[in-house]
Formats: C-alpha cells, structure tokens, sequence
C-alpha cells in the first residue's frame, strides 16, 4: 500500500527533474520537463507513443544529454558533475531495459554477476552467488541460472534482466515498459515481484509503462508525458481527473474504469 | 562509516552485528563449509542488529554466511533490534539463501559438455545439409514441371548484387595478383634469361588455379554472407513463415533463385579475373622482362591450350553451388537471436572457404591422375 502522504512528503526526494529540454536532431522531444520522485516511491510515466518516454529515461539514466534543464539523481546532477561522482551515482540505481539487454554471450548467472565483477572486489565466487541470490530474489528457479539468455522465456528474461538491475543493491530502479511483450498472468506476477522488492529493499522506482493493470497494482504517482511536456502528476485518481482526450481515451480502454482505483488495486493485490 | 562487525558470543547463544553492511565494503564473503561437530549447529541463537547502520541484501547475505561459516543455520537465527528496513531485507535474503549456494559444476563435466554440443552441432549440419539438398531437388524438379513459378526478378536481382557489383573489385584484385605473380616468378626467371617462360607460368597459373580458386574465396566472403545473413534476418523476423502461410516455398522464392545466380556467374567472373590477371602479368612483363604485348600474346596463344581455361571455368560452378548451398543452409538455421544471425554468418564464410580449397585440391588430384 502506498505510504500516507504527510510519511512520503518527508521522505527525500530521489530523482527531480528541471525543464529539461531535449532534442534528437532537429526534432525537439522534450520542452521543459519537470518532475520529482521521492524515496520508496513508485512512479509511473505514462503518455502516447512518440512523447519521450524513453528518452526521458535516457537523459536521466546518463545516456543522453539534455539541451537544457538539470537532471538530478540523489541531490547530484548528472549532467554537471564530474565523471567520478557520475559513475559512483550509476552504481546507485539499475535500469531494466525493455527487451532485457542480456549480454547474449553469458550465461544468465554470469549476466548478473557481470556488474559485481566489474564493481567489486570479490572474487568470482563470491559474485556468482551473490547472483544466484538475486535470480531467486526475482523468482527464477536454480535450472534456468545455468541457461543462455536465448533459452529462455520472455518472462524469465526479463526477471533475469531485473536481477542484473538490482545487482548491486541500488536505491533506485529504472523500468522502461517492464510488461511489455507479457501474458497478463507473467505481467501481473511480475508487478507483484516489483511491489514486494520495493517493500522489503525500500527501492525508489521510476518505471514506463503502457500497462494499465500494473498502473492500477503499482504506481503511488503518475507522470503524464504529452506534447514535451508533463501534463500532470499526482495519484491516479488525480490524474483520472485532467482533461485530455489522450487520457480520457487510455482509461476507457481498460474494463476496469468504472469500478473505482482502489478496490481493483485490491483485486490485482489478491492474486 | 563504521566497519562491519559481528561479534559472537557462543556460550550465550548470542551474536551481535555492528556497524555498516553493504556491497561497497565487502570484499570476500564466506565459503568456509560450517564445522559440523559444533553442537550449537541448530539451536537458536538470538542475532542482535540494534547496532547497524546500513544494510543491504549482499550485506546480508554476507552477514549470514559468516554465521553459516560458525556452524549456525540461518533458519536457527532468531532477530531482535533490527529496524524494520533492516528486518525486511534480512528476511528476504535468508529466504533465498539456500538458492544462491548450489555448488558449481566440475569443469570436467562442462567441457563435456561443450564438446557434446560441438559434436551435436556438426551432426546436424550434416543432417540439415542433407535435407537441404533433399528438399532443393524436389523444389527444382517441381519448378521444371512449373517454370512459370520461376522468380525471374528475384533471379535478375541476384546476378546483380553477386555478379555485377562485384566485377570492379574481382577485377583489381586479379590483375594485382597478376602483377605481383609475374613479378615474382620474372625474378627468378630472369637469372636463367628464361624470361619468356613468364608467359607460360602466368597465364597457366592464373587460368587454372588461382583466379577460380581466389575469385570463389572473395565470392564466399562478399555473396555467401549476403545470403546468409539476408535469409537469417527473414527467418529471425518469421517472413519465411509468413511466406509458407501464403503458400509460397521460401526455396523457391529465396533460395533456388540465389544459388543459381550464384552458379551462373561465377564462371563468369572467374573469366574477369582470368582477363585481368593476364593483364596484370603483361603489364610487368613488358616493364620488366622486356617482353612486348605482342609478343605475349603470341607465346600465350601457343603455349595456353583451350582445356586449361574450360578447366579452369569449369570449377567456378562447383565452387559456387557448394558457396549457395552452404550460405542457404546457414541462413536457413538461424536460431531466435539476433546473436546467431552473425555467428551463423561468420560459419558460412569458414565453411565456404574451407570447402572451396577442398574441393580444388580433389579435382585437382583427380585430373592428374586422369592425366588432364
């Protein structure tokens, strides 16, 4: 459940974001984007296709640079500081891209343990079992830690991606469409993973999604992306509210949006 | 920030962690197997984590292997003082240890296994090729009974790409070769004065060995991945599927057209290379022996006899049928990665070069004890 909100106004905020301006060529992506994540939070952005969800991530993840705005992870900016502190923020949050990006050559156990080699110094044994750790934490099974990324299932792909994410114990998660390309049972088993990692590491999650269903399971806020800009923020509820035809037409699709948030929040939390 | 710390106190069942567990400070964590003669190995001992700073879950779990190590099961730990982040994440972990220790296979076993799979995959290779040759047939018999099935474009598209925009470079190629052949070979021939031989070493060389045989090399390399990597990328993408779903053979629509454009010209570019080679070694033996281009060509004309050149041309299409069908089958087994469309393509070319030579070296063989 999320916290209450006189608990999460205290809470630090983890990620914050300044009219951030983005342009791929001559295209202009974003126009003063601006938002804020605080800690233990999960917050989901959503918007249309083509509206920078994914590059938003990017600018925030340190893989592309903004024409203009801060970007700011744990009080640092990312964009401004020198390549040591930026390095040392990396290894303070995971990202779980959206097809898994599994290094093809390894095995899924030396996949998560990739990072703990690199980052670490403990000695590869030590680092495959940390690994094989995580992989049960994400609820894959002993076989499949043994197994090529390409032998195995979208759905343990993409468990064995978020166990590389949360290798090194990071305080803040990044997901780009984490249930994208998943049937409703792996989708909905998968949001219940995230809620309860979150619960138990305290994790700091801001993730994209098309979902509905994970939207309603997971997110404490909603960030509408449309036009460049944000076009609001706040509970579902709230955003249920704002005016946009967009949005009108994006809760509609779902059978859900007559009966309220909150109780198919519970249904969605039973299973 | 403080270092971690558990300090154990056996006889009173207590053990008491301290300080600031994290990743970033731990640098080995513990494997020793636990002492079994300890007599405290199940019963309780009460973990104190009042005096912890920071904790996460590999903080924890080396927290917990450090008390396995002390012969205590981490199901025999009971928790008190710990905050409730702490508690939550010390939980989860002790949940999912057991997971993270299974032992390694021994290397042994593994290697085994590796070779198994090198055996297998060169048991269905063989397998596959065999199909592949199979099923062409049946393909070709069907499209002579039904010609109009034919893809003449397909077809056309292909003498293009393999035959067409490769004459530029099979070109330079030979005819620096030829340079150089001449040049070496004059060298040598120059101090016995047995310079007009040049002629003969050259054009003999070139027509029967070198051009089919380095022309089927770079054909392998440049139109044997084409193919492989075009009919991969399909078959990654499911447009072979797509094209059996509409009742077309993706061996007739793909792969007939490709390794008959493939057979088809490449005598042809074999005779560019035999032309341009030639051309390399006149240019080097009027230079540096002194023999005019008439001359050449007269010496040539009497001393290359027609059977050399057939020979010669006559290898292209073997080259090339071998060049097809081992390009076509390796696109055809591409696996669902995109990973495999490379390394699928790096086989063919192996496999295409390698088969090139081997065959040259059994028709050659073959034809000397012919006596050709």
């Amino acid at each position: 459940m999320p916290a209450t909100d006189a608990v999460t106004a205290a809470r630090p905020i983890v990620v914050e974001t300044r009219h951030i301006v983005t342009q791929l060529g001559k295209q202009t992506i974003h126009q003063g984007v601006s938002l804020s994540v605080r800690q233990g939070e999960i917050a989901a952005l959503i918007g249309g296709s083509g509206t920078g969800k994914s590059v938003l991530l990017k600018v925030l993840c340190g893989l592309l640079r903004p024409a203009d705005g801060s970007a700011r992870l744990f009080d640092t900016d990312i964009w401004v500081t020198d390549n040591e502190t930026r390095q040392m923020v990396r290894q303070r949050f995971g990202m779980l891209f959206q097809d898994g990006a599994l290094f093809s050559s390894l095995t899924v156990e030396q996949n998560v343990a990739a990072p703990l080699r690199e980052h670490t110094r403990l000695p590869t044994a030590a680092c495959l079992r940390l690994a094989r750790l995580k992989l049960s934490m994400v609820g894959l099974e002993a076989a499949a830690a043994r197994k090529m990324p390409d032998e195995l299932s979208g759905g343990m792909r993409k468990r064995a991606a978020l166990a590389r994410a949360l290798a090194l114990d990071p305080e803040l998660l990044f997901l780009d469409e984490p249930t994208s390309g998943l049937d409703p049972v792996s989708a909905r088993s998968f949001d219940q993973l995230l809620r309860t990692l979150r619960d138990n590491l305290g994790l700091t999650v801001l993730l994209i999604t098309h979902d509905l269903d994970s939207l309603l399971a997971l997110a404490d806020q909603v960030i509408v992306l449309a036009q460049g800009k944000v076009l609001g923020s706040g509970t579902l509820s709230d955003i249920q509210q704002l005016q946009d035809p967009w949005l009108k037409a994006y809760f509609s699709s779902h059978p859900a949006n007559h009966t309220l948030p909150t109780s198919t929040r519970e249904d969605t939390h039973g299973q | 920030m403080t270092p971690a710390q558990l300090h154990l106190d056996l006889d009173n069942k207590l053990a008491t962690a301290s300080g600031s567990w994290r990743l970033i400070q731990l640098d080995k964590i513990e494997t020793a197997a636990p002492n079994a003669t300890e007599a405290n190995l199940s019963s309780p001992v009460v973990l104190d984590g009042g005096q912890i700073d920071n904790l996460d879950p590999s903080g924890a779990y080396c927290l917990i292997s450090r008390l396995t190590a002390q012969g205590i099961a981490p199901e025999a730990v009971q928790t008190t003082g710990f905050s409730s982040q702490h508690q939550a994440i010390f939980d989860l972990v002790r949940e999912h240890y057991a997971a993270s220790l299974r032992q390694n296979e021994t290397s042994l076993w593994q290697r085994g296994r590796v070779l198994l799979r090198r055996l297998q995959r060169v048991e269905r290779f063989m397998l596959e090729s065999v199909r592949l040759i199979g099923v062409l047939g049946t393909e070709t018999a069907q499209l002579l009974r039904h010609p109009g099935r034919f893809r003449y474009r397909e077809f056309t598209n292909q003498i293009e790409a393999v035959f067409v925009s490769a004459i530029p470079l099979i070109a330079l190629m030979m005819f620096l070769l030829g340079i150089v052949f001449a040049y070496l070979l004059g060298h040598q021939a120059m101090q016995y004065g047995a310079n007009i031989f040049v002629v003969d070493g050259t054009t003999l060389a070139v027509c029967r060995e070198l051009s089919p045989v380095l022309v089927a090399i770079l054909v392998a390399g440049r139109s044997g991945s084409a193919i492989t990597a075009q009919i991969g990328t399909m078959k990654f993408d499911e447009e072979l599927d797509a094209l059996r779903v509409m009742g077309l053979s993706p061996y007739q629509v793909l792969i007939i057209p490709r390794i008959l454009a493939l057979v088809c010209t490449l005598p042809l570019l074999v005779f560019v290379g035999d032309v341009t080679g030639i051309l390399g070694s006149m240019l080097v033996a009027s230079r540096q022996l002194g023999i005019q281009p008439a001359e050449f060509i007269t010496r040539m004309m009497s001393e290359l006899d027609l059977p050399t050149v057939i020979i010669g041309l006559s290898k292209a299409p073997i080259f090339a049928l071998f060049i097809g069908l081992i390009a076509s089958e390796g696109g055809l087994h591409v696996e669902h990665s995109a990973r495999s469309i490379g390394a699928s393509t790096t086989v063919t070319v192996v496999r295409s070069i390698v088969a090139v030579i081997g065959i040259n070296a059994l028709i050659a063989i073959t034809l000397v004890r012919l006596d050709i």
